[in-house]
């Protein structure tokens, strides 16, 4: 791996980010839009200041990262296929993943100011208590979940290499997330399709700051939490080593087919 | 029809090799879309030429001709179906042969694509440097040089998206070159550029093979190819259809004559007339007049007759003139193409 590429696609993606007004609308407008939909969904449940109030700001800060995460990816091939600049970077001795890598880490930061966004505009617009029970557990996972959506985005960045519609990949690819990563609604009301999101990192993820987040919710034992941390690491590894070796097939792909500069 | 002449070349990897690009029997096949009822398109069909060390290679041809799959191909941004591409003495189609081999060439493509326009100049120098990984301590002199061999350290930190057309190919340029590339392929370098930019880059091209850098061009324009290239390749409809130094491209017309025509008006239908006569025929208007450059089949001496068929149009000048690089190109294309 390529670190220099690695910190410079970092720097960069923050200057594009940074220069480009329309990234306001997944960081900042998505993120707050997914708050309000998740409170007024949970509204009828109980009074503001209840746990499961705050258990759906969660949840909508969570899609709110996968969103602005999946959008990232998928963009980020996008621009350079129609920007021109995919060609002079696969004409360096630098794998393309090394680049995406360091531009996934720029769009996790930002999905952490998501998550950010989120606690803020429930507190202050919609007054809902985010007093944390157990913060120690409750930030090294949040970080942990951002970053395992963050290596789902890789493993799909891959794919959107090889496609041009990316638009409609990211689109479809939206939605699993929402229905099977526990985020709105638990997992267990989804029956047989249920073992679906024991694959997904995120899941274990949500469940756990669920239980680190909520005063009094005891579904989860500190064995239970060191556990889906467990699990999350070994997905996480899974996803990378499969990015990796999906950006080796796909790169080789492309030099054989010639598509890489359709658009 | 095209002169075969591949000079002898040291392919040892671990030595410099006389010719760092060789090229044998290269061909690349574009499968059509499925569904779209098309045939797959031979884009590259059984060409082969070398490139010596220092020297400017020219690749001639009309668009759609195979050109720039080529340069992709040398440049291993794509695989061939069939041939030998050795790049510094290393097959491409050698997996892992290819990172390499990136690290020591480098492309120029003509156009407004290729840079993040969001982005300073300076910043573009600095992102691609760090891609070929070239050491933090020597990247600022490096980018410095660069912005000032291609003159624009006035503009290194305005956004690329404020570039003029020439400011962005000149960029271009410079990004090309942070890897000290040993071979730098130019597709279309000067294509859109004002002349007096376009003479400015032709000058570095040739700064830069005087240095050592071997260059493999493609153009549209035929006196660059002239100006510049020790040898050409024409090819048409991925063939080759032509090879050798300009000399000797002359010669596959010495037998033909050239006539040059001048008239006061269009004489498209006096060209229509000797149609059965001629190679090839090309007008072009220039001031006013027109100027029509016509490659008999034969030495026949039909000036007398040509001279009655365009009368009619006020001729200006007529007579035999010697074959020019844009003769040779029309020639040798539209002889294949036909």
């Amino acid at each position: 791996m390529n670190l220099k590429a690695v910190s410079s696609s970092f720097k960069q993606q923050g200057i594009q980010f940074l220069a480009d007004p329309q990234w306001i609308i997944p960081s900042i407008i998505a993120p707050f839009l997914f708050t309000v939909v998740a409170l007024y969904m949970y509204s009828g449940v109980g009074d503001i200041d209840s746990p499961v109030v705050l258990t759906a700001v969660l949840g909508g800060g969570v899609l709110g990262m996968w969103g602005n995460m999946l959008f990232a990816s998928g963009f980020t091939i996008t621009y350079d296929r129609y920007n021109g600049t995919i060609e002079p970077i696969m004409l360096t001795p630098t794998h393309l993943i090394d680049v995406i890598t360091g531009r996934s880490i720029w769009n996790t930061l930002i999905g952490l100011l998501n998550a950010v966004l989120v606690f803020v505009s429930a507190e202050l617009i919609f007054g809902v208590g985010v007093s944390v029970a157990e913060p120690l557990f409750f930030f090294p996972m949040l970080i942990m979940t951002l970053f395992s959506l963050a290596s789902i985005g890789l493993m799909l960045s891959a794919l959107f290499v090889l496609t041009r519609a990316s638009f409609v990949v990211m689109t479809i690819l939206e939605f699993p997330i929402y229905v099977f990563s526990g985020a709105l609604f638990p997992v267990s009301v989804l029956g047989g399709l249920a073992p679906i999101s024991y694959v997904l990192a995120p899941s274990w993820g949500v469940d756990a700051l669920k239980t680190t987040a909520v005063h009094g919710h005891e579904s989860m034992t500190e064995f239970g939490i060191a556990f889906s941390l467990a699990m999350m690491l070994f997905l996480m590894l899974v996803y990378i080593a499969a990015a990796y070796i999906l950006f080796r097939v796909i790169e080789r792909n492309i030099r054989e087919s010639g598509t890489l500069v359709r658009y | 029809m095209g002169l075969l002449f591949i000079p002898h070349c040291d392919s040892d990897p671990m030595a410099v090799p006389e010719c760092p690009i060789i090229v044998e029997h290269l061909s690349k096949t574009f499968k059509a879309r499925r569904r779209s009822g098309l045939p797959d398109k031979k884009a590259v069909d059984d060409i082969s030429f070398s490139v010596k060390k220092g020297e400017i290679f020219g690749l001639l041809g009309p668009n759609g001709a195979g050109k720039t799959t080529t340069i992709k191909m040398l440049s291993t941004l794509l695989i061939p179906d069939s041939g030998t591409v050795k790049i510094l003495g290393m097959d491409v189609t050698v997996s892992g042969n290819e990172k390499e081999i990136r690290k020591r060439i480098n492309l120029v493509s003509g156009g407004e694509r290729g840079l993040y326009y969001r982005l300073t100049g300076r910043q573009n120098l600095k992102f691609f440097s760090n891609l070929y990984n070239i050491d933090k301590k020597k990247q600022d002199g490096l980018i410095d040089d660069l912005l000032r061999t291609v003159e624009l350290s006035d503009a290194a930190d305005v956004r690329v998206e404020d570039y003029s057309r020439g400011m962005k190919q000149r960029m271009h340029i410079a990004r090309a070159l942070v890897n000290d590339p040993e071979i730098l392929y130019l597709d279309e370098p000067t294509i859109g550029l004002d002349p007096e930019i376009a003479r400015d880059v032709r000058i570095l091209i040739r700064r830069l093979a005087d240095s050592g850098t071997t260059i493999l061009l493609t153009t549209h324009y035929m006196h660059e190819a002239e100006e510049l290239c020790g040898r050409i390749m024409i090819i048409s409809k991925g063939r080759s259809a032509g090879y050798g130094t300009v000399a000797e491209l002359k010669e596959t017309v010495r037998d033909t004559n050239i006539i040059e025509i001048i008239t006061n008006d269009d004489p498209h239908h006096a060209v229509v007339k000797i149609s059965g006569d001629v190679s090839y025929s090309n007008t072009e208007r220039s001031g006013g007049r027109y100027c029509t450059r016509i490659q008999l089949k034969d030495k026949a001496d039909i000036l007398p007759r040509l001279n009655t068929i365009f009368s009619e149009y006020g001729i200006r000048k007529i007579g035999y003139d010697e074959p020019t690089l844009e003769d040779i190109y029309l020639s040798l294309v539209s002889e294949d193409e036909s």
